[in-house]
């Protein structure tokens, strides 16, 4: 028996099945490189309108789904990550209009579509992708039960139902979901958490802005204008003035000319001897995803936190890449000593330099060594008094060309962080003295709200240590020689909001300063949540830990406790809106007991009748409420409004009252 | 009907013939499945006879949602995680509504203007329930035992009806099978249906034979006349009304009278009309009862009165009127079938 066809969508619903697909589709372009999303929204609009009238042959969406797939994957350069893996989901979801002609595709279609805030989250938890995510969920359920209503009607043109208003079906989507709530709620917070992932977690392919374990010319830029929040940290005790917070990162060792990176060869080596002064920082950090696994510390971590490792020169590596938000516990110092010893491999490595570069900086440096003897800290002293006095911070930099740090040095003298950086640690090793290029984040914003810090991205900062006798690495920071207002965040115009969302209102500042902070909540609240955090919910009510059996038990008691109460929320049944009648329906219900309950085809008084006939002691006050209830509710001509709320209040309450007992009325 | 066959496609499995195994597998759910037998209406649906299971779409969510929970876990993804639940939880929230729909609903009565087999049985089914929640969209169907269309019912004010149409083949009575009620809203995600099997058959009347033999002419004792504006006899004259037809007026009886005078005529329309099985000798049963049936009919449109006299039954009438026609054609649809 061949298959029967199934019926046609009418048009009104296909168009909302589509809108409903489109605005799943929505979050997950955003979170895509534009010009791939702009393909995939092109394709997707372009096959929406030339299937609108008639399905396109099976060969032809054949061959778009590969020109699509191909397209995708050539933009993204073959690189397989999560992110392409969203971009080819997405494509494929943009061919969905030309199959969608039947309730079944219209089905197949919104289920699909529901992967599209699934992956967006995947790629990121920020609000706006939270929201669109969420809203296009409710959408594609209310269009769900569009379908559902549909299938139940075949007919859809003799039906003698009231189109619901879309307001009143979102009203209807909202209930389930209110009532779904509590079981969600409860399975979110006690269903047990994996501690280690399955299966290895693909990194994204397609970097997210941020540090990178390189420094190439002008790369920093992108970042310096960017306001989003990095990472958050509320200090237990004090926290460290804004000209000692550095946010150390990837530690640059090879200059090739041009970029400065970080080699690979000597990072498992264990990290270097480190003695830590007196004063010392304890704080949590929470860091926003960035897709690379190593993250910053404050200055000097004194020892790497569960799950990570310190490398050589003191990053610190978690274990698998930070897709999500996480959070870390640290201790931090400022060195007394650093790697006094300093290995002859690692000597070498922060004095090379690439031969053909620079010759004017060599020549500097080595009339300085000359003039210095071995006295390394006047040299280094000597090249930041000359900064101080000769160099000016901007962000407009000239192209520079080969000898880029000849260049800066001798004829621009304007730039920043990492024209300073750069050159200084190259002035520094062509003089002998070992020094790197180290990345991370200075300063920081203190949010009253809340008492925490914010490091956003446009605080990304490059700086150099420099390795002395008996001192080990030291941190030397030439653009603070220059600018330190542009570093620490101490100018007005770098405060928050003031060339962002809210730039040039006065008095943003608060408003930003209560929005992170809801922010950050969130964060802790939900989205860093995992299994560590689970263990230790119970804490705060002396359970110090909650094992997995455990768990499971409070798992299974929350989760039927909000079943029951599901079962009940929805059955309750809809609320009579206006309190007469329901007070006049509660009466009538109280008769039941009696087995004098008014049939539903009973008039008010026929039925105070009846109960007078078999119950005269209850009659009389009944047919009394019956009378006052039959005026009230069809005699026309309501006295002023007052008056009339006030008569109404009254038979309400008069409704309440009357309770028949087995023997006369009870009181 | 189309929608119904789509219906099956999502549902559980239509019944293909390939697929005995699962029919008798079906037979065997079903003959499990409250009521077990045929009962007396009103039948209320409580929760022990409304059963509820996810449709195919439903398995294809769940799925979806599992997939989603996975992910979400391994990648430790609270916002992924928080979706999958809240999906989740409304269609845990949608199975519970799609089974409130039906719970508290009473199939208060069926019935059913009696038809000729072989004419479709137009079958009400009256529906009463509390009219504290909204309950649309209700399809009643007989799960595919008589391959009957489904019909919608709607409540509206805690009353509703729906309309099945059922073929009838065979005279006498026709026993319902056990009728669905289900439900796929709000979500469609899951099919919530209860049965309910009402012990009272319905009535086919014989089919009247198409082309057969006119009326026996009566030979009954009290013939009747009716007044007939195309009679022969002139029966009176009669004063003038308005609207009688201008040939009928006695134009020299007016002018003698010096007023309008009209004719009225009469025709005789023979006595009672007796149908009598015996008479009927040379046919078979059937042949029999659908000659008799068209005669009560005939008899019936001509406005005659008629007899019937069946083997070892009363003789019926003489009588005429819906009520004797009915009376006449429930005797011949329960003659024993030969």
């Amino acid at each position: 028996m061949a298959k029967p066809a199934a019926p046609a969508l009418e048009p009104v619903t296909r168009r909302w099945a589509l809108l409903a697909g489109a605005s799943c589709l929505l979050p997950l372009l955003l979170q895509l490189p534009l010009q791939i999303a702009a393909v995939i929204a092109a394709a997707g609009v372009g096959i929406g309108v030339l299937s609108w009238r008639r399905p396109l042959p099976s060969a032809l969406r054949l061959v778009l789904l590969l020109a699509l797939i191909g397209t995708v994957l050539i933009m993204t350069g073959f690189a397989l990550g999560r992110d392409t893996g969203c971009a080819l989901l997405a494509a494929m979801f943009a061919l969905k209009p030309s199959e969608t002609y039947t309730l079944r595709d219209a089905r197949s279609l919104i289920g699909f579509a529901l992967f599209g805030p699934f992956a967006t989250f995947l790629l990121d938890q920020g609000p706006l992708s939270l929201t669109l995510g969420l809203a296009a969920a409710m959408f594609a359920l209310s269009t769900l039960q569009r379908l559902a209503e549909i299938e139940s009607r075949p007919d859809p043109l003799r039906a003698s139902e009231p189109a619901q208003t879309h307001w009143q079906r979102l009203q209807a989507i909202g209930r389930l979901v209110a009532i779904g709530l509590p079981l969600a709620l409860a399975v979110f917070w006690l269903f047990p958490r994996l501690s280690s992932p399955l299966w290895g977690v693909p990194e994204r392919a397609l970097a997210r802005p941020g540090l990178s374990d390189r420094m190439s010319p002008g790369e920093m830029v992108d970042l310096m204008n960017d306001e989003t929040v990095t990472l958050r940290a509320r200090f237990r005790g004090a926290a460290p003035p804004t000209s000692q917070m550095y946010w150390r990162g990837p530690v640059l060792w090879n200059f090739d000319g041009r970029a400065w990176t970080q080699p690979r060869w000597f990072q498992g080596l264990p990290a270097a001897p480190m003695r830590a002064g007196r004063t010392g920082w304890d704080y949590e950090l929470e860091v926003e995803p960035t897709d690379t696994r190593q993250f910053v510390s404050l200055d000097l971590p004194r020892e790497a936190p569960p799950g990570t490792r310190l490398s050589i020169d003191h990053g610190i590596y978690a274990e698998r890449a930070l897709t999500s938000l996480s959070r870390w516990r640290l201790q931090s110092a400022p060195p007394v000593s650093y790697e006094p010893q300093l290995r002859e491999t690692l000597r070498r490595a922060a004095l090379s330099l690439p031969s053909g570069y620079n010759p004017r900086t060599l020549a500097l440096a080595r009339r300085w060594r000359a003039e210095a003897g071995n006295n390394d800290a006047a040299i280094v002293d000597r090249a930041l008094a000359m900064i101080r006095r000769e160099f000016v911070y901007t962000l407009a930099t000239p192209l520079l060309g080969r000898h880029s740090v000849d260049e800066f040095l001798f004829d621009h003298k304007a730039g920043f962080c990492e024209h300073f950086s750069s050159s200084f640690v190259v002035l520094m090793r062509a003089a002998g003295i070992p020094a790197r290029v180290v990345t991370g984040y200075a300063g920081g914003y203190f949010n009253p709200v809340g008492n925490y810090w914010l490091v956003r991205r446009s605080d990304a900062h490059a700086w150099a240590e420099v390795w002395l006798q008996g001192r080990g690495w030291v941190r030397v920071d030439p653009t603070a020689a220059v600018a330190p207002e542009r570093i620490y965040d101490t100018l007005a115009d770098r405060r928050p909001g003031a060339g962002g969302l809210f730039g040039g209102i006065a008095g943003a500042t608060p408003l930003f300063n209560l929005s992170d902070w809801l922010r950050r909540g969130w964060n802790d609240f939900v989205l860093g949540f995992d299994a560590s955090r689970q263990q230790r919910m119970l804490q705060p009510f002396g359970i110090d830990r909650l094992d997995s059996s455990k768990l499971i038990t409070l798992f299974v008691l929350f989760a039927s406790a909000t079943l029951l109460w599901m079962v009940w929320l929805s059955s309750r049944g809809e609320r009579e809106r206006d309190p007469v009648l329901r007070a006049w329906r509660r009466l009538s219900r109280r008769y039941r007991r009696l087995g004098l309950e008014r049939e539903a085809h009973e008039p008010a008084l026929a039925w105070a009748e009846r109960v007078t006939k078999a119950r005269p002691d209850l009659g009389e006050s009944l047919l009394r409420l019956s009378q006052h209830f039959s005026d009230w509710r069809y005699a026309g001509g309501q006295p002023g409004r007052r008056e009339a709320r006030e008569l109404r209040n009254e038979l309400v309450r008069a409704l309440r009252a009357h309770r028949p007992g087995p023997t006369g009325e009870r009181r | 009907m189309a929608a119904t066959q789509a219906r099956d496609d999502l549902d559980t499995g239509g019944a293909r013939p390939a697929s005995r195994r699962w029919i008798a597998l079906r037979a065997r759910m079903m003959s499990l499945t409250r009521p077990r037998r045929p009962e007396a209406l009103p039948a209320r649906f409580d929760r022990r006879r409304i059963y509820v299971l996810p449709t195919g779409f439903g398995l294809f969510y769940g799925a979806l949602l599992a997939t989603m929970t996975l992910g979400a876990l391994n990648y430790n993804n609270n916002p992924a995680f928080l979706l999958a639940l809240l999906l989740g939880g409304a269609g845990l929230a949608s199975l519970i509504a799609a089974q409130l729909q039906l719970a508290g609903l009473s199939i208060v009565a069926i019935d059913a203007e009696p038809v000729p087999a072989g004419m479709p049985l137009t079958v009400r089914v009256h529906a009463r329930a509390a009219p504290d929640r909204v309950r649309r969209g209700l399809r009643v169907d007989d799960h595919g035992a008589l391959g009957i269309d489904a019909a919608v019912l709607d409540l509206e004010q805690g009353a509703g009806e729906a309309e099945l149409r059922i073929a009838t083949e065979r005279r006498g009575w026709l026993d319902l099978p056990r009728l669905r009620v289900s439900t796929t809203r709000p979500l469609g995600l899951a099919r919530a249906w209860a049965h309910v099997w009402p012990e009272a058959p319905l009535l086919v009347y014989p089919t009247p034979e198409a082309h057969g033999p006119p009326l026996p002419v009566g030979g009954g004792d009290q013939a009747v006349t009716r007044l007939h504006p195309s009679g022969d006899d002139v029966h009176h004259l009669r004063a003038y009304r308005f609207g009688d037809a201008r040939r009928a007026i006695a134009w020299k009886h007016s002018a003698r009278r010096d007023t309008l005078l009209v004719r009225e005529y009469e025709q005789p329309l023979g006595a009672d009309v007796e149908l009598e099985w015996h008479r009927l000798s040379g046919l078979g049963q059937e042949a029999r009862i659908s000659r008799l049936a068209r005669w009560v009919d005939e008899a019936e449109r001509d406005g005659c009165r008629y007899r019937l006299s069946l083997p070892n039954q009363p003789t019926l009438g003489p009588g005429t009127g819906p009520s004797h026609r009915h009376a006449c054609l429930r005797a011949l649809a329960l003659m024993p079938h030969g």
